[in-house]
C-alpha cells in the first residue's frame, strides 16, 4: 500500500462530512411537544430557533397537533402566540386540548402577508413559540415571498423561539429545519346506528408522521398516533 | 425649620416654548408676535434680533425695516402650554411640592431635598439641567419667599441663592414697582416718598393696615420677606398635551406627520419622566378658517413607542381626513401605567414588558382591534362563539415544570368562520355534499364529495328570546375526499352549513 494511501485510512476516521456541518449538537434545551411521535422525529422535541413545518392534507391531525404543542408551552408557563390565517381557533376547543389560554396570543389576519409581519413581530417580542397556521386551502396569498420565509427562519434562530409552520401544503421553501408530513390513516367510528342500537360516533383519528426534511439528520420511519374525539371519551 | 422655596424662571417665556417646539429656529433673529394684522407687536425676541434692534413693543413693520429676514412667528398658546407642563414636570421628579405660576414660572418647595443635594446651589444647577434636557432655558433662585425666589431668578447669574432670614435685605433695594401691581397704590407710596421696598417694609405695620386694608397687609408682609400665601400645590394632569400652530396650512398627511413626530416624541419624554405610557392618542386638528377635527386612537396596551403611535395616527388619518387645510394641532396623551414584571432567574423565559407592549401596538396597527387578543371562552353553545381580552399573561413560574396536559390527545376542531354554505343532496345514494357554485368562487375551502359515513344528528337551539335565535341539527360526515367534517341544517331556514373540520 503506497504510504500517502496508507496515511490517509489512518485520518479518515477523524474527517467529518459535509452532511455534518450542517448538524448543530442537541443541547438539553430542547422543548418537548408532549407528543411521543413528534418528538421522536424531531430527535427528542423541538430546538429553540428551529423553524419546523407541519404539512397536511384536510382531516390529518394539523390542528390537534399545533393545539397539542401550544398546550405543552403553555402548561410549563411560557408565552406562545398563534398566528391563525384560516381563523380555525375555538376557545373551547383549545381549552379542552389543555391549552393554557391566558398565555395564549391569539392573531387573526386575513391575508398571508400580514399573517408572515405578524409572525416575525411576535418572534422578535421574545414568544417562546409562534405557531402560524395557513389553515386550509386555499391559502389568501399562496406561498408568499421566499425572502420573507428566510426572515422568519433568521429571526427565529436569533430569538431562540421556536417557530411551528402549520400549513396545507410545503410553503416554508428550502428554510425549514424539519418538515414534517401528516396523513390520515384511518378515520374510526363506533356504534351501529339507527333506531334501538347504539349511536353512531366518530371515535377516533388516526395519523401518520413521516419526516420529509431534517437539516443534519438521516431518514427516520414514519410514526404513528392517534387522536381521540370527544364523542369517544363519552 | 425654615421654609426654602426655589422658583424656577423661564426668561421671554412665549420665545422659549417656540424654540421648544421648533428646536431647529435655535440661533436664528426670531421675533414672537402678539396680535392681529397692523396691531400685531412683537412681545419677545432672540439675542440676534435684539442684537439688531428689535425689542418688545415694536410692529412687524418696525422689525422689518431693521432686519429684514428676520423669522416671525405668532404666538402659540399650545405650545406655551406643553412648555409650562413641562417645567411642572421636571419639577416633579425632584419636590412633591410644586406651585404653578403660570407664563414659564414654578415654584417648589426644597424642604426635605436637602438629603440628596446638602448645597442649594448643586440642586438649582441639577434644575437648570434637566430644564436643558427637556428643551428650556431656565434661571433659578432660591430663598425663603416667593417674591424673594422670584426676584432671585430673575437675576442674570443662576442659580441665585438668598440665605435664610436674609429675604427682606435682599429685597429692601429693588424699585416698589417689583412688589406692587396695583397704580393706586404705587402712586400713593410715591407721593409719599417712598421709592423702594426697603423704604415700604421700614413703615408700621398697623398704619399701612389702617390705609390700605388687608392688601396693604400682604404687600408689607412681602416686602418684609413673608409669605401672605402658602405655596400651593400643583395637581398633576390627567392628560398630556403637545401641539402648536403651524406657520402655513398643510394639505397633506406627510408634512404633519413631520411635525406630530417631534410632538409625540416631547409627549412621550414627558410620559417617561413620570413612568407613564400613553394608552389612549388623540389627535385635534384645527382647520381653515375654523373647526376642528378630532379623532382618537385606543391601544391595547399602554405604550411609548413613537413608531407605532405614528403609525396609528397615519391610518387612522388616512381613513378619516379632515376635509380642510390642517393650521394647527394638539396631541393629547391619556396615560397608564406601562406594564411592570419580575422576571425569573430559574423559571421559563418571560416577555419583557416593554417589548410586549410595542408589539402589540404594532400588531394592533397591523391587524385592526378584532385581530388581536387573548381567546376567551363566550357563554352559550354557540361553536362559532368566542371572545377577546387583552393579552396580559401572568407571570411564569418560579421553576420550569411539566405540567400535566388535561385533554387525552383531543381530536380538534377546526372552526370554518363564517360558517360555509354547502348543498346536501340526499336524492341520491349515497348522500352528496357540494358547495354552490356562488360559494366556491369565494376564497373558502371547498367542500365536496359523497358521504362516507355519517353520524347525527344532534339539535342545538339557543337564544330563543333573543333577536338572533339558533336552532341547528348537527351532524359529522365523513366524505369521499377524506374530510371529517361538522355539518348542520338550519332548522328555520332549512339551508345546510358546514362550520368545522375534525382536524
Amino acid at each position: 500500500m503506497p504510504p500517502n494511501l496508507k496515511a490517509l485510512r489512518e485520518i479518515l476516521p477523524q474527517l467529518e462530512t459535509a452532511r455534518s456541518l450542517t448538524r448543530r449538537p442537541r443541547r438539553d434545551t430542547s422543548r418537548k411537544s408532549r407528543i411521543e411521535a413528534l418528538d421522536a422525529l424531531l430527535d427528542n422535541g423541538f430546538e429553540p430557533g428551529d423553524l419546523v413545518e407541519l404539512v397536511g392534507r384536510r382531516s390529518c391531525g394539523r390542528f390537534s397537533t399545533l393545539l397539542r404543542t401550544l398546550a405543552a408551552f403553555t402548561g410549563r408557563g411560557e408565552a406562545a402566540a398563534l398566528v391563525d390565517l384560516g381563523d380555525g381557533l375555538d376557545p373551547g376547543v383549545a381549552a379542552s386540548a389543555g391549552v393554557d389560554l391566558s398565555r395564549l396570543l391569539w392573531a387573526r389576519p386575513r391575508h398571508l402577508k400580514p399573517a408572515l409581519i405578524a409572525t416575525e413581530l411576535l418572534l422578535n417580542a421574545g414568544f417562546s413559540l409562534v405557531v402560524l397556521d395557513l389553515g386550509s386551502p386555499p391559502v389568501p396569498g399562496g406561498r408568499g415571498h421566499e425572502a420573507s420565509w428566510v426572515r422568519l427562519a433568521r429571526t427565529a434562530q436569533k430569538r431562540q423561539s421556536v417557530l411551528l409552520v402549520s400549513s396545507p401544503y410545503r410553503a416554508s421553501g428550502t428554510t425549514a429545519q424539519a418538515i414534517i408530513e401528516a396523513s390520515q390513516a384511518q378515520v374510526r367510528w363506533r356504534g351501529s346506528g339507527g333506531s334501538g342500537r347504539s349511536p353512531k360516533l366518530l371515535d377516533a383519528l388516526g395519523v401518520e408522521l413521516r419526516l420529509a426534511k431534517a437539516i443534519g439528520r438521516g431518514p427516520m420511519p414514519p410514526r404513528t398516533l392517534e387522536w381521540r374525539s370527544s364523542h369517544g371519551a363519552l | 425649620m425654615k421654609t426654602r422655596l426655589i422658583c424656577l424662571y423661564t426668561p421671554l417665556f412665549p420665545l422659549a416654548a417656540r424654540l421648544r417646539s421648533e428646536p431647529e429656529l435655535a440661533g436664528v433673529a426670531l421675533a414672537v408676535l402678539e396680535g392681529n394684522g397692523t396691531a400685531a407687536r412683537i412681545i419677545a425676541s432672540s439675542r440676534r434680533a435684539r442684537r439688531a434692534g428689535i425689542h418688545r413693543g415694536m410692529s412687524l413693520a418696525q422689525a422689518r425695516a431693521l432686519l429684514p429676514k428676520i423669522t416671525v412667528r405668532a404666538r402659540d398658546a399650545a405650545c406655551e402650554r406643553a412648555a409650562q407642563h413641562s417645567l411642572l414636570e421636571i419639577s416633579e421628579a425632584l419636590s412633591p411640592r410644586v406651585e404653578d405660576a403660570g407664563q414659564g414660572v414654578v415654584y417648589l418647595d426644597a424642604a426635605g431635598l436637602e438629603r440628596h443635594w446638602p448645597q442649594e446651589r448643586e440642586l438649582g444647577v441639577a434644575l437648570i439641567r434637566a430644564a436643558e434636557r427637556a428643551g428650556l432655558s431656565v434661571r433659578v433662585g432660591i430663598a425663603g419667599s416667593k417674591l424673594a425666589a422670584r426676584v432671585a431668578a430673575e437675576q442674570a447669574e443662576s442659580p441665585t441663592l438668598v440665605p435664610a432670614g436674609d429675604e427682606a435685605r435682599f429685597l429692601s433695594p429693588l424699585p416698589l414697582s417689583r412688589l406692587l401691581a396695583e397704580a393706586r397704590i404705587l402712586e400713593r407710596l410715591e407721593s409719599w416718598g417712598i421709592q423702594s421696598i426697603g423704604q415700604f417694609a421700614d413703615l408700621p405695620k398697623n398704619e399701612i393696615t389702617s390705609r390700605f386694608g388687608d392688601v396693604g397687609q400682604r404687600l408689607h408682609r412681602q416686602a418684609r420677606g413673608l409669605d401672605s400665601h402658602p405655596l400651593v400645590p400643583h395637581s398633576p394632569p390627567v392628560t398630556f398635551d403637545e401641539g402648536m400652530d403651524l406657520e402655513w396650512p398643510l394639505t397633506s398627511l406627510e408634512p404633519f406627520l413631520f411635525v406630530a413626530r417631534a410632538a409625540l416624541e416631547r409627549l412621550c419624554g414627558r410620559m417617561e419622566r413620570r413612568g407613564l405610557a400613553c394608552l389612549r392618542l388623540e389627535t385635534s386638528l384645527h382647520l381653515e378658517p375654523d373647526g376642528t377635527h378630532e379623532r382618537s386612537v385606543e391601544l391595547p396596551t399602554p405604550t411609548r413607542d413613537i413608531k407605532t403611535l405614528l403609525t396609528l395616527i397615519k391610518l387612522d388619518l388616512e381613513t378619516n381626513p379632515p376635509g380642510a387645510s390642517v393650521i394647527g394641532f394638539t396631541l393629547r396623551g391619556h396615560p397608564d401605567r406601562p406594564r411592570e414584571a419580575q422576571l425569573t432567574l430559574f423559571g421559563p423565559t418571560a416577555l419583557s414588558p416593554d417589548r410586549l407592549a410595542t408589539t402589540l401596538a404594532r400588531l394592533f396597527t397591523l391587524l385592526g382591534p378584532d385581530g388581536l387578543g387573548s381567546p376567551q371562552l363566550s357563554s352559550g353553545h354557540r361553536p362559532e362563539g368566542f371572545g377577546l381580552e387583552p393579552f396580559a399573561p401572568t407571570p411564569p413560574p418560579d421553576e420550569v415544570r411539566e405540567a400535566e396536559i388535561q385533554g387525552y390527545g383531543l381530536l380538534a376542531v377546526r372552526a370554518l368562520r363564517p360558517p360555509i354554505p354547502i348543498e346536501v343532496i340526499i336524492d341520491s345514494r349515497p348522500l352528496r355534499v357540494t358547495t354552490p357554485m356562488i360559494e366556491a368562487t369565494e376564497r373558502r375551502p371547498r367542500i365536496e364529495g359523497t358521504v362516507r359515513v355519517a353520524s347525527g344528528p344532534w339539535s342545538l337551539e339557543e337564544g330563543w328570546w333573543s333577536q338572533e335565535p339558533i336552532d341547528r341539527r348537527y351532524w359529522d360526515v365523513e366524505l369521499s375526499d377524506g374530510g371529517i367534517y361538522r355539518i348542520y341544517c338550519d332548522n328555520r331556514s332549512s339551508d345546510w352549513f358546514a362550520d368545522g373540520i375534525y382536524d
